[in-house]
């Protein structure tokens, strides 16, 4: 799932503090998971920029409220109001929430509260670890589901680099972290796959380099632009 | 809402989908074709209480007849069907064009404004009964 990071405190501050009537719109949707903007992260939020305000002797309204989902046309409609009474609105969803609720209302200002970072999974509760930049063209068929673009330092996609350190696998960028190529030559090879990296594989399209629209499977006719 | 005690909030709340919400309790015939298109039906032995009729009947249907005035402890055992047992992925499909995922946000956004939501830092019984048995 999407993971991100409440910002910090002051960057917040500094985007919203000429406004009057300030909504902050927290959403149940991936945020609310990796605990970073869910209702209960906006209602902390809410009560810790009250504070800064005072501190600062400013004077604002707030208003919290949470949203199913931000991405999504279907649970707009739950804050339409909410959103046009506010003079600005502090979104607590990921970077497409945050997007979408601007676009949905062109003449307010829309700040986001979060820090978008990854993709990634749970270790553990409030513990996440990167596994993927949806680069669009996926790789861990070949490389034995360890994806070389999120795990190695540099992003190679014909490593190892030169740098393993053959000692422990780890990286000559940090020792701490390991090789992604020398794990991806281990599992191979107890897999007995490693031809799969021994082939050479056509250069890779980087396809983050533009917007992307996706259409699902089945559903091209839907969406087949009319001539 | 701003100044509005919980109980206006949710009248308010109500009010906004009241048109919504009648339409779609009445034009609900019980034909079940939801639930087969509810991977949450599926993957629990077709239980009935994952059916996405009976998960919006049984939140926003019984806020809307009770007008709001639920006990704590109904509230609480509405978190376990409106939050565990929907994900509001969007896939059910209704015959009569009913938005089920609106109906389960609706009662979700009514139980946001009496404090009740899930939180994701504990860590479910039934996950650690999972761990459990995965583990041994």
């Amino acid at each position: 799932m999407v993971k991100a990071k409440l910002k910090p405190l002051e960057e917040i501050f500094g985007m919203i503090r000429s406004y009057k009537k300030i909504l902050t719109l927290s959403c149940g949707g991936c945020v609310s998971v990796c605990m970073a903007g869910g209702q209960r992260e906006g209602m902390e939020l809410t009560l810790e920029l009250v504070e800064f305000f005072r501190q600062n002797r400013l004077d604002a309204e707030f208003t919290h409220y949470t949203m199913e989902r931000q991405c999504n046309p279907e649970y707009l409609f739950d804050a339409e109001e909410i959103v046009r009474e506010a003079d600005c609105v502090i979104s607590t969803a990921c970077g497409a929430g945050v997007q979408y609720i601007a676009e949905s209302h062109p003449s307010k200002p829309v700040f986001p509260a979060l820090n978008t970072l990854f993709i990634g999974i749970d270790r553990d509760v409030g513990l996440y670890e990167e596994r993927c930049r949806t680069c669009g063209d996926c790789k861990l068929g070949y490389t034995g589901g360890i994806c070389p673009i999120t795990r190695c330092s540099k992003s190679i996609l014909n490593g190892p680099c030169g740098g393993t350190h053959f000692s422990d696998g780890s990286c000559e960028i940090d020792r701490e972290i390991p090789c992604a190529w020398n794990d991806i030559f281990e599992r191979l090879k107890s897999q007995g796959r490693l031809e799969n990296i021994l082939t050479v594989h056509p250069p890779s399209i980087w396809m983050d380099q533009a917007q992307r629209t996706m259409v699902q499977y089945g559903f091209e006719e839907r969406y087949r632009k009319k001539e | 809402m701003k100044g509005l005690k919980t109980e206006e909030k949710i009248k308010l709340i109500l009010q906004r989908r009241e048109a919504m919400i009648k339409l779609c309790l009445s034009a609900c015939v019980h034909c079940s074709l939801c639930a087969e298109s509810c991977f949450k039906f599926h993957n629990h032995s077709k239980d009935p209480s994952y059916m996405p009729s009976y998960k919006a009947l049984h939140s926003i249907g019984k806020i809307f007849r009770k007008k709001g005035k639920l006990k704590d402890e109904e509230f609480e055992e509405m978190k376990d069907l409106i939050w565990n047992k929907c994900v509001l992925c969007m896939r059910c499909y209704c015959p009569m064009g009913i938005s089920i995922p609106l109906l389960i946000a609706a009662a979700r956004a009514v139980c946001r404004e009496k404090g009740y939501y899930r939180t994701y830092d504990v860590i479910s019984k039934r996950i650690e009964k999972s761990k459990k048995v995965l583990t041994k």
